[in-house]
C-alpha cells in the first residue's frame, strides 16, 4: 500500500507536526548507564502516517515518548506544530495534551468506570469542550463500533477496545496521534481493522500518526518507515510493503543482530 | 512458598507499611484509653491507701445511709480500743456538705467533696492530718481548715469563716483557730474541702448528742496483723457495725467516691470500644483491598504449581507476621499516648504516683485486635484469592462485581425485623419494655444497614455525586467512588458507626429540650424557680429551710411561693419501692401554678395520710380514687387514702402528698420553690432579691423559666459532648481509614491515572477528583448515619412522648448541618495526602506502571 499526494482535506502550514533535532536521551549514570537516543534528527509531516521500527531496546518508544512530551529529553530540541515541548512545564505539557496529541497505548487503553462513548469523549470533558456533533459521527462510523458505545471496556474485546482508543485519539482531531504497538496485543484480524481504521483517518481526513511497530505487515499500512537501531535512525523507506520492510530489517540485523550488545 | 512470601512482604513496602499502619492505629487507641483508664484507676485507689496507710481496721456503720445510721457511744468506742493489739486509736465524728463560704463574696465554696470532722484538740494518732500553724480548734466557736480549704476560702487564721451545717440545715459563723495539711506536705488529697470542729460540738451537731461516734480508725500494735486485729475487733463490734482492713476500707472507698472518675474511666472506655470497632473495620478494608490486589500475583503462584492451601498460608503468613508488628508497635504508642493524657490530667488534679499500669487484659485485647482481625481480615480475601483460576495471571484480571445479592439479603433479614421492632417500641403503648424492644430493633437496623450499606452506596453516591461532581474531573471522582460499593460502603462504616450513635442523641436531647420548652412556655403558672442541685438521693436534708418562703411572699409582686419537699430514698407505696420518690407540697396551691388534670377523684389540698398520684403510676400499682394503701417514708409506714389520680405530663408526674408527710421524711428542707408573680412583674429583680434570700443554702439555685429548662437539660447536654467527644475519636480513626483506602485505590489504579493525565488532565484536575471520591465516602457515611440516628432517635422520642417524657420530635438541623460540615472537612483532609501521590506521579512511570 502507498500513499498518494497529500490529502487535501485539511489544509495546513507546510510545517511539520513534530520535530526532533539532536534529540540525546541518556537513562542513569556512571556504570549503568544507557544511551537511548543518540543524536536523533526527525521530522514527521502533517498529514501522513509514520511508522517507527527497529529491534527491542533500539529506543522505538523513548523516541515517541520524547516526542509526545511524556519523557524529557537529554539534549536537544522536540516541537509538536509550533510549539517546543522540551522546557515546557508541567501546566504547558498539560495543555499540550490536551490540544494537540492524541495516544493509543499498547493496552490498558480506558477507564473501566466509563462506556466506549465516554472513554471516546474523555480527552474532550477534561479539556472542557464539546464534540463536533458531525465530526464525532463520522470517527463512530470509521471504527465500527455503533452498537457498542454503551458498553464497558470489560464487555468489549481487545480489538473492539483498541478502536475504541482509535477514536478516542482522534475525535478531538489533535495535531499528532501517536501510538506505541496499538496492535501488539491484538490477532492479525483485529490488528489489520485496527490499521485500516488508521489509515483511513489519514488519507480521508487527513490526521498526523506516529506508530511504533514490530510486525512488518502493520508498518506497511504507514506512507514513511522510519528504523532505529542503538538509538540512531539507519534506514527509511517511504510507500513501503512488507517485503521491502522485511528486507530493511534483515539488513540491519546484520551488523547489530539482536541481543548483542548495542 | 514461605520464602516466596517473605519476599513479597519486603517488596511491597507501602501497601504493608499502610495495613501496619492501620492495625498500629486501631490497637493504640484501644490500648491507650485501656491502659490510661487503669493508670488512673491506680492512682486513685493510691489515694485513698494514702489516706488509709497508717489505718489497720476500720470501724463503720454498716449502711450510712439510713435515716438514722448506727452510732458508736463512748463505752462502746472504750471497748473496742481495749482489744488486744490496738495501738492508737481516731474516733470519727464526721459529715458531708459541710460547705464553708467564700470570705471575699459570701459564696459557697464548690467543691466535689466538703467535709466536716469533729476532733479532740490533740494531733491525729494516726499521723495523717497535721497542724501547720495555729492550734486545733477547742471552743464550739472555733474550727482548724486545711490549707486547700484556706485558699478556696480565701481566710486567713484569725478570721470568721462562715460554714454552711448539714444537719442544723443553716450556716453559722466560725473564727479560724488554725491551718492544717497532710502528712507528705500536700493541702489536699484530691481537692477537697475540710472544716474540723471541737469534738462535743461536732458530735451535738452532727449526731444530735455528745459521746456519740460515727466509727473509728484503729493502728494495731507491731507483730499483729491487720487480719487478726479485724478478728478481734470484730468479736466486740456493736450491732449495725461492720470492720473492715485499711486496704478493705481503701477499696470501699475509692469504689464509692470515684464518681468523677468513673465518669472518666466511661468514657475512656468508650473511647476503647469505639476504636476497637472502627479499627476492625479498618483493618479489614485494608487487608482485604491489600489482597485483592495481589489476585493477579497469587494467581501466577497458582499457575507456576503452587496448591490452593498454599496460596491461602502464604496470604495468612503475611497478615500474621504484619500484625504482629502492627499489635506490638500499637501497644507501645498506645502506652506512650496513655501516659502523655496522664501527665495532661495530673497537672490538673492532685492525685498520688502510681506508675503506667499495663493490665494483662490490655495486652490481650490489643493482640486480639491487632492479630486476631487481622487473621480474619486476610483470611476471606486469602480464600477468595486461592480460588482465582491460574488462568488469570495470564490475562488482564477483570474482577468482575461480586454479586451484592447474597450480602443484602442477610442484611434485609437483620432489618425487616429490626424495623418492626423499632416501629412497635415507637407506637405501641408498652410502657417501660418500649425501650427493651426499641433497642433490640436498633441493634437489628443498625447492623442490617451495615449489611446493606454496599447495596446503597452507588445510588447515594451517585446522587450526591450529581451535586458535588461537577466537571469531568469531579466526575470521574464520582465514578471512583461509587465503582467498588464494597469498599466505599466498608471505608465510611467507621463513619455510619459514629454518626448513627451521635445522630440518634442529638435527636433525643433536641426533642427533650423542645419539649420541656414547650410545656414551660405555656401551660404553667410559676415565673421563679428554686431548685436544689443534688447528687445523692434528695431526702429532705439537701435544699432550703422552707421557713425563707416567707421572706419571698414579703417581696413585691410576688403572687404565691410553694415549697416543695422531695424524698427519693426508701419511699415505697402499695408494697413497691418508688425510685422516683415522693413529693409534699400544697397541692391545692400547685393545681393553680401546674396543669394538673384529673381523670379520677379530686386534686386539692391534701390532709394528712392522703396522696394523689398520676395515671401511668396509678395503673401500675392497681390505685384509683378512694382506695387505701400503704406508704413508706423515712422508714414508717402509714395507710394513705388516695384522693386524685391526674394525667401525666412531661412536667408534672409522681405521687404527691400533703406537707404534713414532711414530718416522716428524713429532713425538713425544701427541695423546690416555686413562685407565681402578680401580672405585669418583671421576673428578673425577683429573682435577684430570692437569691439572696437563699443564699445561706448552698447548691441552692434560683432561676427563670429558661434557666430551669437550661438546667434541666444540662445533664443532656453532658451526654451530648460526650458522644460528640466520641465520634471524634470514630472520627479520626475513619479519616486515617480514609486516607488508607484511597492510597490503595491509587496504587491500585496507578495506569489509569497515567491515562487520564495523557489524556490532557491537569495535576489539580487529579487532586480535585480523589478529593470528589474521598468527600463522597465520607458525605455517603454522615448521610447514612445521620438517616439512621434521627430515624432511631425519633422512634426513642416516640416512645419517650407514650411516657409523657417529652411533647414532640424535634430534628437538631443545626447540630446535623454541624456533623455533615465536619464530615466534609474530614473527607478533604484525608484526600490531602492520596491526592499529592496522585498528583506527583510520573505520566510516563504511571502508563507503564505494572
Ligand atoms: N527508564 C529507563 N531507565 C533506564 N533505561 C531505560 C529506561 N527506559 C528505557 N531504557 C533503555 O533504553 C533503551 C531503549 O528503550 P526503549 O523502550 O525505547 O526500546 P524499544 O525500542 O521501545 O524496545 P521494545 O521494542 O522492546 O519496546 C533500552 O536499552 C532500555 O533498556
Ligand atoms: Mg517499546
Amino acid at each position: 500500500m502507498t500513499t498518494a499526494a497529500p490529502p487535501l482535506t485539511r489544509q495546513r502550514a507546510e510545517t511539520s507536526a513534530a520535530r526532533a533535532s539532536q534529540v540525546w536521551k541518556v537513562y542513569g549514570t556512571g556504570e549503568a548507564q544507557v544511551v537511548a537516543l543518540r543524536g536523533v534528527d526527525v521530522e514527521l509531516e502533517r498529514g501522513r502516517f509514520t511508522a517507527i521500527m527497529g529491534p527491542s531496546g533500539s529506543g522505538k518508544s523513548t523516541l515517541m515518548h520524547c516526542l509526545a512530551g511524556l519523557d524529557s529529553v537529554s539534549r536537544g530540541q522536540v516541537f509538536v506544530g509550533d510549539t517546543e515541548v522540551t522546557g515546557l512545564s508541567d501546566a504547558g505539557l498539560t495543555r499540550l495534551r490536551r490540544e494537540k496529541i492524541g495516544f493509543i497505548f499498547q493496552q490498558f487503553n480506558l477507564l473501566p468506570t466509563l462506556t466506549a462513548e465516554e472513554n471516546i469523549l474523555l480527552p474532550l470533558a477534561i479539556a472542557g469542550r464539546k464534540a463536533d456533533p458531525q465530526w464525532f459521527k463520522t470517527v463512530i462510523e470509521t471504527v465500527g463500533l455503533g452498537d457498542r458505545l454503551g458498553h464497558r471496556p470489560s464487555q468489549l474485546s481487545g480489538g473492539q477496545q483498541q478502536r475504541v482508543a482509535c477514536a478516542r485519539a482522534l475525535v478531538s482531531r489533535p495535531e499528532v496521534v501517536f501510538a506505541d504497538e496499538p496492535t501488539g496485543n491484538l490477532d492479525s484480524r483485529s490488528g489489520a481493522e485496527v490499521l485500516g481504521f488508521l489509515r483511513r483517518s489519514v488519507t480521508e481526513y487527513g490526521q498526523t500518526i506516529v506508530m511504533v511497530t514490530h510486525d512488518a505487515v502493520a508498518a506497511s499500512y504507514a506512507d514513511r518507515v522510519i528504523f532505529l537501531a542503538d538509538g540512531q535512525i539507519v534506514a527509511e523507506l517511504t510507500a513501503p510493503t512488507p517485503e521491502r520492510v522485511l528486507d530493511t530489517l534483515k539488513s540491519l540485523d546484520r551488523p547489530a543482530p539482536l541481543g548483542t550488545d548495542l | 512458598m514461605i520464602k516466596a512470601s517473605l519476599r513479597g512482604l519486603l517488596q511491597r513496602k507501602l501497601r504493608l507499611s499502610l495495613a501496619v499502619f492501620a492495625i498500629v492505629l486501631s490497637v493504640a487507641f484501644l490500648a491507650g484509653s485501656l491502659v490510661l483508664s487503669d493508670t488512673l484507676n491506680a492512682r486513685f485507689t493510691a489515694l485513698f491507701s494514702t489516706i488509709n496507710q497508717n489505718v489497720s481496721v476500720v470501724v463503720a456503720a454498716k449502711d450510712p445511709q439510713a435515716v438514722e445510721p448506727a452510732r458508736l457511744t463512748d463505752a462502746q468506742l472504750r471497748a473496742l480500743s481495749e482489744v488486744d493489739g490496738v495501738k492508737a486509736v481516731s474516733p470519727d465524728v464526721s459529715a458531708q456538705g459541710v460547705i464553708p463560704f467564700r470570705a471575699t463574696d459570701g459564696e459557697p465554696v464548690s467543691a466535689d467533696a466538703a467535709l466536716g470532722f469533729g476532733v479532740d484538740g490533740n494531733d491525729d494518732p494516726l499521723g495523717l492530718v497535721e497542724l501547720r500553724e495555729g492550734r486545733w480548734p477547742t471552743a464550739e466557736g472555733e474550727v482548724t481548715i486545711t490549707a486547700h480549704t484556706a485558699e478556696l476560702a480565701k481566710v486567713k487564721r484569725g478570721e470568721q469563716l462562715k460554714v454552711y451545717l448539714p444537719v442544723l440545715n443553716e450556716p453559722r459563723s466560725f473564727t479560724v483557730v488554725g491551718v492544717a495539711g497532710y502528712s507528705g506536705g500536700r493541702d489536699s488529697l484530691a481537692g477537697e474541702v475540710v472544716v474540723m470542729f471541737q469534738q462535743a460540738f461536732a458530735q451535738q451537731t452532727f449526731y444530735g448528742g455528745t459521746g456519740l461516734y460515727g466509727g473509728a480508725s484503729f493502728a494495731a500494735e507491731d507483730g499483729v496483723s491487720d487480719d487478726t486485729l479485724k478478728q478481734r475487733i470484730v468479736e466486740k463490734l456493736p450491732a449495725g457495725f461492720k470492720a473492715l482492713t485499711g486496704q478493705e476500707s481503701s477499696e470501699e472507698q475509692s469504689a464509692q467516691v470515684g464518681v468523677l472518675f468513673d465518669v472518666f474511666k466511661y468514657i475512656l472506655i468508650g473511647f476503647a470500644v469505639v476504636a476497637g470497632v472502627v479499627g476492625i473495620f479498618l483493618i479489614f478494608n485494608t487487608f482485604n483491598i491489600i489482597v485483592a490486589q495481589r489476585t493477579r500475583e497469587l494467581a501466577l503462584l497458582r499457575a507456576l504449581g503452587a496448591g490452593w492451601g498454599q496460596v491461602a498460608g502464604s496470604v495468612l503468613l503475611e497478615a500474621l507476621i504484619v500484625s504482629l508488628v502492627g499489635a506490638t508497635v500499637g501497644l507501645a504508642a498506645g502506652i506512650g499516648v496513655a501516659a502523655a493524657g496522664e501527665a495532661a490530667i495530673t497537672s490538673q488534679v492532685e492525685l498520688p504516683a502510681a506508675g503506667l499500669v499495663i493490665a494483662p487484659l490490655t495486652v490481650i485485647l490489643a493482640y486480639l485486635l491487632g492479630v486476631v482481625v487481622t487473621l480474619i481480615a486476610a483470611f476471606v480475601p486469602a480464600v477468595r484469592a486461592s480460588s482465582v483460576p491460574p488462568v488469570a495471571a495470564m490475562r488482564d484480571v477483570v474482577r468482575p462485581d461480586k454479586s451484592l445479592t447474597a450480602l443484602s439479603i442477610v442484611g434485609a433479614v437483620f432489618a425487616l425485623p429490626g424495623i418492626g421492632l423499632v416501629l412497635l417500641g415507637a407506637f405501641a403503648d408498652l410502657g417501660g419494655t418500649a425501650f427493651l424492644v426499641l433497642l433490640g430493633g436498633a441493634v437489628l437496623v443498625f447492623i442490617g444497614a451495615l449489611l446493606l450499606s454496599p447495596l446503597l452506596a452507588r445510588p447515594i453516591v451517585r446522587g450526591l455525586g450529581a451535586l458535588i461532581g461537577r466537571g469531568s474531573a469531579g466526575n470521574l471522582g464520582v465514578r471512583n467512588a461509587a465503582r467498588n460499593p464494597r469498599r466505599t460502603a466498608v471505608t465510611a462504616a467507621a463513619i455510619i458507626i459514629g454518626v448513627t450513635v451521635i445522630g440518634m442523641t442529638a435527636t433525643v436531647v433536641q426533642s427533650f429540650k423542645t419539649s420541656l420548652e414547650d410545656i414551660m412556655g405555656d401551660n404553667i403558672g410559676v415565673e421563679v424557680m428554686i431548685q436544689a442541685n443534688v447528687t445523692a438521693a434528695p431526702d429532705g436534708r439537701q435544699g432550703f429551710n422552707p421557713k425563707a418562703l416567707d421572706q419571698v411572699r414579703a417581696i413585691p409582686g410576688v403572687k404565691e411561693a410553694a415549697a416543695w419537699h422531695f424524698d427519693a430514698l426508701g419511699v415505697s407505696v402499695a408494697g413497691q419501692p418508688q425510685a422516683f420518690g415522693i413529693f409534699a407540697t400544697d397541692v391545692g396551691q400547685a393545681s393553680r401554678m401546674f396543669p394538673f388534670d384529673a381523670t379520677d377523684g379530686q386534686i386539692r389540698t391534701l390532709a394528712a395520710q392522703e396522696l394523689v398520684l398520676d395515671d401511668n403510676i396509678a395503673e401500675t400499682l392497681k390505685l384509683k380514687a378512694g382506695d387505701r394503701t400503704p406508704v413508706v417514708i423515712g422508714g414508717v409506714t402509714r395507710d394513705y387514702t388516695v384522693v386524685g389520680v391526674y394525667q401525666a405530663t412531661p412536667i408534672i408526674q409522681g405521687i404527691l402528698v400533703g406537707e404534713a408527710a414532711v414530718a416522716d421524711f428524713p429532713g425538713p428542707l425544701a427541695f423546690q420553690g416555686f413562685v407565681s408573680l402578680n401580672d405585669g412583674v418583671d421576673a428578673a429583680p425577683v429573682v435577684e432579691k430570692i437569691e439572696t434570700i437563699m443564699k445561706d443554702y448552698p447548691g441552692v439555685q434560683v432561676g427563670d423559666r429558661q434557666s430551669y429548662v437550661d438546667q434541666a437539660t444540662a445533664s443532656y447536654d453532658f451526654l451530648l459532648i460526650a458522644v460528640q467527644i466520641l465520634l471524634l475519636v470514630a472520627l479520626v480513626i475513619a479519616l486515617l481509614g480514609i486516607l488508607n483506602t484511597l492510597v490503595l485505590s491509587i496504587v491500585e489504579r496507578t495506569r489509569e491515572l497515567g491515562l487520564v493525565r495523557a489524556v490532557g488532565l491537569s495535576r489539580s484536575g487529579l487532586v480535585w477528583m480523589v478529593t470528589v471520591e474521598s468527600v463522597l465516602i465520607t458525605v455517603f457515611g454522615v448521610f447514612l448515619g445521620l438517616a439512621l440516628g434521627v430515624g432511631l432517635g425519633a422512634a426513642f422520642t416516640k416512645a419517650l412522648m407514650t411516657l409523657e417524657f417529652a411533647t414532640v420530635i424535634a430534628i437538631p438541623w443545626l447540630e446535623l448541618g454541624q456533623y455533615l460540615l465536619a464530615a466534609v472537612v474530614a473527607g478533604v483532609l484525608a484526600a490531602v495526602i492520596p491526592a499529592r501521590m496522585a498528583a506527583r506521579l510520573n505520566v510516563l512511570d504511571a502508563i507503564s506502571y505494572e
